[in-house]
């Protein structure tokens, strides 16, 4: 009888930024999961300002937010995979991730690391992924920008 | 607040997020600004009985594809030899039948000439793939008769090569089919008397099979036409060896041989048996139809294995006809009894031998094939006519499953009621097959001259020469065909071309027409209209439907009647006293109808109204408001809006005019109930109760 896999994790949320990256993360996280039927909770978290209120109408009529998950969800579909797509309001997009994370109980979380190419290039590290892997309360994948040259998976 | 949701707190005091809804994403996507892309739920039918027919539907056709789930595939030459060649290939599983059959009736002595007879059509087959083999490096992007025809000799031939050619795919359904079932028969005498039945029940299979969208892929497709090609070559080789030792036997004479007829020899006889005898050549064409579906290069790829499929056929096909004469068979298929491969088989494979069953099931598969190319063809043909305006536009829509299914049902219909007029008798069906496949052949090799003449390439004056050649052999063979096969159906066909062209172009006038009377012209901005509204409600008493229809007609202009048309004098008298109660300030016309017409007189009404208008100013818009009161289930539906169906018929096309259908839906009857009830609490003269 054939081994059984064992499951790298059972329910992933993975965050969006609406870049590049994100269907190449889809694309990995959908496929790793897809032998062990794993959960994937897609998350966008639109960012709200102090001047507004936090259920102000924004993401709902903002299409290029809906659009982020619509296509992480049409990459999943192509892959014969399922995900749950979840449009956030939030004052700050770590805490909004770590949160969703942790009342999903998620036990793994991916986040995507953006590449600037200005001043000579640099990985965006930003606030959001070092409060991430701070504060999340299980394994964190980094997913990196392809570099400039670099080949694309 | 977003979607009813209250902010969710985090772990930390003053991290909180909001979840917000997306209700349009359980049917569609966004895809690019302003861009949505509907999924597969905007089509879920809604009610029951539309559940049930959508399970049906999805088991006897499969799941919806999306566009993007189209395969092209590209195929290497040892599966294009195949797939290609199988219409090609089959027609030497009929054509030997109808030479001998021909010749038959010059008597025994008249058989001494089919060899001869298939040698000649071997020549003609070689002239006329050498001449496909060029359309192949000139159309590498296909170049079937209609496109060739239509880019070299004007739209008028395009559209004769299209009536033939779709007149063709017709008859190669019906033809191979009902071979397909001879071969069976051939076999299996006792399946004779089922043959129609047998032959309709293959084509509705094939007919679900390509609306599921079956393609001519894959390595299912490759093996009947291997296995065909090997069992007969292998028949033909033993026949030959035992020939030259002398040991092949002489074929049974069937049953169902008829007497030898007492034509005399004539050369009409012989130009007869020709004309039967060049059915072989159905099916060249598909090669240089299908280049593009070759792997790089395209052209070369597909012009060898024109070669190959061309020295295939006709060894076949000689072979066929030299074993047929050297063991003295006799045609017996028109009665009823064994095809001529049949009698071959069974001759020197032994009659109920694994072998000559296996020859002749996959002779059986491989006419089967045949139709499918045909299933394949005729909609997308339809389909690039649908486009070109010369058919109507349901043609080029693609069903669930990516397939032109207007054009596969049509063809399958058509298909089936000539097997069925034909009596599943393939003899008595050859007659309409061949003329439609030379005009083709010559329209093509016509349109190839004047494509090299105009293209004056390397070569291009041997090139124009060698399709100039195979023009004129198959325009012979052509007007050999149909004088000879005139009076055996030949006639139909010479008037159906005509009568398709001409129904070709008046469909093409009438969408030509259409365009330019909706065409907007790019030196002018329609602008907004500034005329003046009137509403009209047409009504049958006071009910909440008119109620809503008279309120929504008030949200378009103030100018608003509502007409009865009545014959009942009382009844408007009833309904004059509630209106003024339930709808005031709003006019009501009762118009008596002593005819008891109603939509007439309403029309007369509207007529009155516009000749009462101020003549120095503008024909004001009138909106007819209909209130319509849309029932629970289907079948309550053909017992109300009968007269506003009539109604609005009549008013379609009526100048200044639009109609307006304003669905009151009905409610549970407890919720009417319960809020008559309320109303009755209602102040009377509170009309909104």
């Amino acid at each position: 009888m054939a081994d059984k896999p064992i499951p790298l994790f059972s329910r992933v949320v993975v965050a969006l930024n609406g870049g590049p990256c994100d269907e190449r993360i889809v694309r990995l996280v959908v496929e790793t999961a897809r032998p062990t039927k794993a959960e994937v909770v897609a998350i966008h978290v639109v960012e709200i300002d102090w001047t507004l209120p936090l259920d102000a109408n924004v993401a709902d009529r903002s299409e290029s937010a809906q659009r982020v998950l619509d296509i992480a969800d049409a990459a999943a579909e192509h892959l014969h995979g399922k995900l749950e797509p979840v449009l956030i309001q939030a004052r700050d997009v770590g805490a909004a991730i770590v949160d969703e994370a942790v009342e999903r109980a998620a036990d793994l979380l991916v986040v995507g690391l953006p590449y600037r190419k200005r001043f000579g290039g640099d990985f965006a590290i930003g606030r959001t992924v070092p409060y991430v892997l701070k504060n999340a309360p299980c394994a964190v994948w980094v997913v990196r920008e392809p570099m400039p040259g670099e080949i694309h998976a | 607040m977003i979607g009813g949701r209250r902010p969710l707190q985090g772990r930390k005091i003053g991290d909180r997020r909001v979840r917000v809804d997306r209700p349009h994403s359980p049917y569609f996507r966004y895809t690019g600004p302003g861009q949505l892309t509907a999924r597969e739920s905007t089509l879920a039918p809604k009610s029951g009985g539309g559940r049930a027919v959508e399970r049906t539907r999805r088991l006897l056709f499969g799941r919806r594809l999306a566009s993007e789930e189209e395969v092209y595939e590209r195929l290497p030459k040892k599966l294009a030899l195949p797939i290609f060649s199988s219409d090609a290939v089959s027609s030497s599983a009929y054509a030997p039948d109808e030479i001998l059959i021909a010749l038959f009736a010059g008597g025994v002595v008249a058989l001494q000439f089919s060899v001869e007879m298939a040698l000649a059509i071997a020549l003609m087959l070689a002239v006329v793939s050498t001449s496909y083999r060029q359309v192949c490096r000139a159309y590498p992007s296909g170049g079937g008769a209609y496109a060739v025809a239509k880019e070299n000799l004007g739209q008028v031939f395009g559209l004769i090569a299209a009536g033939a050619l779709m007149i063709d795919y017709v008859m190669t359904v019906a033809v191979s089919t009902a071979s397909a079932v001879a071969q069976a028969y051939s076999v299996w005498p006792g399946l004779y008397d089922w043959r129609i039945e047998i032959g309709l029940v293959s084509i509705a299979l094939i007919t679900i099979g390509n609306l599921r969208g079956l393609r001519e892929s894959g390595n299912i497709f490759a093996l009947p036409t291997y296995v065909f090609v090997g069992l007969a070559l292998l028949m033909i080789g033993l026949g030959l060896a035992r020939a030259m030792t002398g040991q092949l036997p002489s074929a049974p004479v069937p049953a169902q041989v008829p007497a030898p007829g007492a034509e005399a020899l004539t050369i009409f006889l012989l130009l007869r048996a020709f004309a039967g005898g060049s059915v072989a050549l159905t099916g060249v064409e598909a090669i240089a139809n299908g280049v593009p579906a070759f792997k790089p290069p395209e052209s070369r790829n597909a012009a060898n294995t024109m070669t190959i499929m061309a020295v295939l056929l006709g060894v076949l096909f000689v072979g066929f006809m030299f074993l047929a004469d050297v063991m003295g068979l006799r045609p017996a298929v028109a009665g009823g009894g064994p095809t001529a491969i049949a009698q071959l088989g069974s001759a020197i494979f032994g009659d109920g031998s694994p072998l000559f069953v296996a020859l002749q099931v996959a002779t059986a598969l491989i006419l089967f094939l045949a139709v499918n190319t045909s299933f394949n063809a005729f909609p997308r043909l339809a389909a690039i006519l649908a486009g070109d305006g010369y058919m109507p536009r349901q043609f080029s829509f693609r069903g669930d499953r990516l397939a032109f299914s207007y054009g596969i049902v049509i063809l399958a219909g058509v298909a089936g009621l000539l097997l069925v007029v034909f009596q599943g008798d393939t003899h008595l069906l050859i007659p309409l097959y061949s003329v439609g496949v030379f005009v083709c052949f010559t329209l093509s090799q016509v349109g190839m001259v004047r494509h090299w003449i105009a293209d004056r390439g390397s070569g291009w004056w041997w090139r124009a020469a060698v399709n100039a050649f195979g023009g004129l052999l198959t325009l012979v063979v052509l007007l050999v065909v149909a004088s000879v096969k005139f009076a055996g159906g030949a006639w139909l066909v010479l008037v159906l071309i005509p009568l398709l062209v001409v129904l070709f172009w008046f469909i093409h006038r009438q969408y030509a027409t259409s365009t330019r009377e909706l065409a907007l012209r790019p030196d002018q901005v329609i602008a907004p209209l500034h005329r003046e509204e009137r509403v009209v409600v047409p009504i049958n008493g006071l009910s909440r439907a008119v109620v809503q229809a008279v309120n929504v007609g008030l949200a378009i202009s103030h100018d608003v009647r509502a007409v009865l048309v009545v014959d009942d004098h009382a009844y408007a008298e009833h309904v004059r006293d509630e209106w003024a109660r339930q709808v005031p300030g709003v006019a009501l016309v009762v118009v008596e109808s002593p005819y008891r017409a109603l939509t007439g007189p309403f029309l007369a009404y509207l007529d009155v109204l516009d000749q009462a208008w101020t003549p120095d100013k503008d024909a004001p818009i009138t909106f007819v408001v209909i209130p319509e009161y849309v029932p629970r289930h289907w079948w309550e539906r053909i017992l109300y809006n009968q007269s506003t169906n009539q109604l609005r018929r009549a008013l379609l096309g009526r100048p200044n005019t639009v109609i307006t259908n304003v669905p009151y839906r009905g409610e549970e009857p407890a919720i009417f109930e319960r809020r008559g009830r309320l109303d009755s609490h209602a102040p009377p003269d509170d009309p909104g109760g």
